[in-house]
């Protein structure tokens, strides 16, 4: 190979090696380094600046701080709100154990907003009820409307208390993976110098987070690039369940910023261009506060049916005036900050024009509950990938199978970041002796970053990135037919043929942003890809995947994951399946049924 | 003495100059551009940005122009909604969040530089590692003795909400690098950021080390280096005030004494 | 650039530690700060007041215990203040070691000097000796 003669690596031996610096990364990484573990955590970005200081409403666990609640009610909620595509083993060990991981929090100093009796304060948020869909809960656990915020800055403070180390604006280029599919490692360069260091660990825990920028309208920040999910494609493992976007109802019109569903859950609600409040004709019951894909299409429909507001009818007004700028000021004084600047709009006296904007990626690697990555190997379909853990956002374990509910995502990433440290300290004996890395090792990397960095094409990533994008967005919607997708299955393969043409500027090797960027694209590309691939296999609509040409849900031939491979140089997808898990992790609550998902 | 010029080697030069062509409404854009893989000094681009296809904001600029300008245009960014802290930089004179950032709020010409007095990795990309690990010498993290209760620490709505304004930081680091006092003492002086996190967990009602904290504090440097110039109130672009929490812990050091 | 700093980022920054000092001075330069002021009103009514007098007159009036003791209390409040003032002033702007520690002595030599030499001549002339 003669990329890998011009470059050198800085070798390191490590017991676990966490990658990202979000709430599930920050909080595995502390999980490992409290068992002793000798632990790395690469970031690309500063630990505080990882997408998780961006959630808004809070943390769902069922404390019962503010009424009866229970973890079981919790539980019947994810599962109905995933539309039972969930893995309901999964979904019992998060809520089961969200109660204790929202304490952890509390102690490790999250400032938590309070009831009067000084416990946390908590919200009601979409889709959350009480006794199995009776009543309207109050159990997402919040720190006014800066909950990731506080969870975030408050899970960095503690790994600094735990010295854990930190390799911070390191890029991961590749996983190193032996010839029988064990991984031993992850290669990864400097943004300040350049330096390409090849990390050798017992175990690689993925935490990178979602892949939002493979729309052209994302809540996502521009970071948001899926990274660890493209490292497993290229690995030929497969992602699982891609095709489940979620739309947040609340994006601002026009930038894409986020305004929480803790704005519904504290009173807000929306209205069409008659002043109609029309989630009372869709969602009965649960009205505003139903679950997301439940309101998105909602909007959706509204919009397309000329109830939409503005000049060009083409968004929804979300009213907070009515409340109490008392209490505006105190639970929501970010959004109220956020509307301000990205909608020049004054809360308190006038609504804030929203629009469904991709926010979250149901899919990702398939793990189990401990965090460990699964593939479908000779006819198992849980078969365990050695040396490989994926969490948060990234994973798919799944828990929030076809559509996740509000606040359900902080729980997931500091229960099973949590989880995750626990099963590495089982898997792994502090100090155990690795096998060297063999000659070649890293050297995919190598070639990888070689590749892109010398790329001496006509069209500028943000070209192609652009037209990826713009793919997604017009062809992989909030609704879905046959047509749009096929078309967009053949406009995404157009994208990825032009990937040869590609240009990178920058050849310098300090801050190489062109360059990271190139990488990044690459990964988003595959990712896009098999969004699209997964879309178009699933003849049905369940959760956040509404196919108009299949409006039902077809739990008899469709209550399955979706797995998809990509090939990274031909762009070829291929796709296969894996059951559901149709049974809980223990006795104390049984499986839930499917029924009809009425809100 | 300390340097109140630049050294010769830093001193910008006038740079180079990108038309936009067929523009309509044209803003100047006049970027900091320094890279590390040449001798030459640091320079002046001048960006013409047509208006009519740029977002509000100068973090829309700024990528506006990487995307189809110059692709080695180098800056950080992230969240693009003020949360996350990456994209801080000195625009018309103040520092501030690209993201939050107006374009129609600068008059004339857009002036972007990176934050004062860090080193600068490249362009707009200045050096953050002092000013981390400033942050982290004051342990920020909670700190207990007593026995740790099964549910939660309880604290009053009143304890609370005096985290009010100081939890909010996002270590973007405007204020530190807008204060003088930093700029002399950047070596021992906290600087504003990190001493409003001081504070943030001294009034933490359920934090029990005050007292080593203030211990670790009072210092003529660490905290002391603070003469009230009020610079970091004035550019945080959180709207938190550290001048204020600073003060708060010099009263406390007095408080303790008598 | 003369040496390469090879410490760690956190090993620069806690440099030798915590002085566990500094309040003192804050509290004595805002104490003197708040007597400074009256004292001042006092100091310049009592100079507006003696234009035109002659020697015996102003030193009869300097030598009256309680003008005496304000006139000390004055000395004493803004020599202190004043080597505090001065001393930040140095430590913020002279950066090189030796240079600062002689400036910071000369700083103390100089005000606690001139205030001793005030403070004896109005003793002087207070028990009019």
């Amino acid at each position: 190979m003669s990329a890998s003669q011009s470059y050198t690596f800085i070798d390191h031996t490590f017991d676990a090696v966490v990658v990202g610096a979000g709430g599930a990364g920050l909080r595995a990484t502390l999980g490992c380094v409290e068992k002793g573990l000798k632990t790395a955590n690469i970031t690309k970005v500063f630990p505080t600046r990882s997408h998780t200081v961006a959630a808004q409403g809070g943390v769902a666990a069922s404390l019962g701080n503010m009424g009866p609640d229970d973890w079981r009610w919790h539980m019947y909620d994810t599962v109905k709100g995933s539309d039972w595509l969930g893995d309901q083993d999964a979904i019992e060990y998060l809520c089961r154990h969200a109660p204790e991981a929202v304490y952890e929090l509390e102690h490790f100093g999250v400032p938590f907003s309070r009831t009067e009796d000084g416990k946390i304060y908590q919200r009601p948020f979409g889709g959350m009820t009480t006794n199995f869909g009776e009543g309207i809960a109050q159990r997402t656990c919040a720190a006014a409307d800066r909950t990731g915020h506080a969870m975030l800055h408050t899970l960095y403070g503690q790994s600094l208390r735990h010295n854990a180390e930190f390799y911070i604006e390191y890029f991961a280029i590749d996983l190193i993976m032996d010839e029988s599919g064990v991984c031993r490692g992850v290669v990864a360069i400097d943004m300040a110098t350049g330096e390409i260091h090849r990390f050798r660990s017992s175990l690689v825990i993925l935490a990178t987070g979602g892949y939002g920028r493979a729309y052209f309208s994302a809540t996502s920040a521009h970071t948001c690039t899926g990274d660890g999910n493209a490292m497993v494609l290229r690995a030929g493992l497969p992602l699982q369940d891609m095709e489940f976007v979620q739309f947040h109802p609340t994006g601002i019109y026009g930038s894409g910023c986020l305004i929480t569903e803790g704005s519904r859950g504290e009173g807000g609600y929306l209205v069409n261009s008659a002043g109609e409040r029309f989630m009372e004709r869709y969602a009965p019951s649960a009205k505003d506060l139903a679950s997301r894909d439940v309101v998105s299409r909602a909007m959706t429909i509204e919009i397309r049916e000329g109830r939409g507001v503005g000049p060009d009818k083409d968004h929804i007004f979300l009213h907070l005036d009515h409340l109490d700028p008392k209490i505006l000021a105190e639970r929501l004084p970010g959004i109220s900050e956020s509307a301000r600047i990205f909608a020049g709009v004054d809360v308190t006296k006038e609504p804030i024009p929203v629009l469904p904007t991709v926010h979250y990626n149901m899919g990702g690697i398939p793990t189990n509950y401990h965090g460990q990555v699964l593939t479908l190997k000779d006819g198992n379909p849980d078969t365990v990938v050695p040396g490989l853990m994926a969490i948060g956002e990234a994973a798919c374990v799944s828990v929030h199978g076809a559509n996740r509910l509000g606040s359900n995502s902080l729980i997931d990433l500091v229960v099973f970041g949590r989880a995750a440290g626990i099963k590495a300290a089982e898997l792994v004996t502090p100090g155990a002796r690795q096998p060297e890395f063999k000659k070649g090792d890293g050297d995919n990397a190598l070639a990888r970053l070689d590749h892109f960095r010398n790329a001496n094409g006509s069209t500028p990533t943000s070209v192609l990135r652009g037209r990826m994008q713009r793919v997604m967005q017009d062809d992989v919607a909030v609704f879905r037919t046959g047509e749009t997708l096929e078309q967009g299955r053949k406009r995404i393969a157009e994208v990825h043929a032009a990937m040869p043409d590609i240009r990178v500027s920058d050849r310098s090797l300090v801050w190489n942003s062109d360059l990271i960027e190139t990488l990044e694209f690459d990964n988003l590309i595959v990712q896009a890809i098999a969004t699209v691939e997964g879309a178009v296999g699933r003849k049905e609509s369940r959760g956040a995947h509404a196919r108009e040409d299949y409006p039902d849900r077809d739990d008899e031939n469709w209550m399955k994951h979706t797995l998809c491979w990509v090939d990274d140089k031909s762009g070829k997808p291929r796709v296969d399946y894996r059951p559901v898990h149709t049974y809980t992790m223990s006795n104390d609550i049984d499986y839930i049924k499917p029924k009809a998902r009425v809100y | 003495m300390v340097q109140f010029t630049l050294p010769k080697n830093s001193k910008p030069t006038e740079g180079r100059t990108f038309k936009a062509e067929g523009a309509k409404r044209v803003k100047n854009f006049r970027v900091y551009r320094w890279s590390p893989d040449d001798d030459k000094n640091p320079s002046i681009d001048t960006f013409e940005v047509d208006l009519d296809k740029c977002g509000p904001m100068v973090l829309d600029a700024l990528i506006k122009i990487k995307n189809e300008v110059d692709q080695t245009l180098t800056f950080r960014r992230s969240c693009r909604e003020g949360i996350c802290g990456s994209c801080a930089m000195n625009i018309d004179g103040q520092n501030t969040l690209a993201c939050t950032k107006g374009i129609d709020e600068c008059k004339g010409d857009v002036k972007i530089y990176p934050l004062p007095s860090m080193g600068v990795i490249k362009d707009l990309v200045p050096d953050l590692t002092g000013f981390y690990a400033q942050h982290a010498s004051i342990e920020p993290w909670l700190q207990t003795k007593s026995p740790t209760p099964e549910k939660e620490w309880k604290q009053s709505h009143d304890d609370r909400e005096k985290l009010d304004g100081l939890y909010e930081c996002i270590l973007c680091a405007c204020c530190t690098t807008s204060c003088p006092s930093y700029w002399w003492n950047g070596d021992r002086y906290l600087g504003p950021a990190t001493l409003l996190q001081a504070y943030r967990w001294l009034a933490d009602s359920r934090d029990e080390a005050k007292g080593e904290r203030l211990d670790n504090l009072e210092d003529p440097f660490r905290l002391y280096r603070c003469h009230t110039i009020m610079n970091c109130a004035k550019t945080c672009p959180k709207g938190l005030n550290p001048a204020k929490a600073i003060a708060e812990i010099k009263k406390m050091m007095v408080e303790r004494q008598a | 650039m003369s040496k390469q700093d090879m410490r760690t980022p956190l090993a620069k920054i806690l440099h030798l530690g915590s002085a566990k000092s500094g309040t003192e001075d804050h509290v004595i330069q805002r104490a003197t700060a708040l007597a400074i002021a009256p004292l001042s009103v006092f100091a310049i009514v009592s100079v507006v007041a003696l234009i035109g007098a002659d020697y015996e007159t102003a030193r009869a009036y300097v030598g009256h215990p309680l003008i005496s003791i304000l006139l000390i209390a004055l000395i004493s409040a803004f020599v202190l203040h004043m080597r505090i003032g001065v001393k930040i002033t140095i430590e913020d702007y002279v950066h090189s070691e030796g240079l600062k520690h002689y400036s910071l002595l000369a700083n103390s030599f100089f005000s606690y000097g001139i205030g001793l030499a005030c403070i004896y001549a109005a003793l002087k002339i207070g028990f009019g000796s």
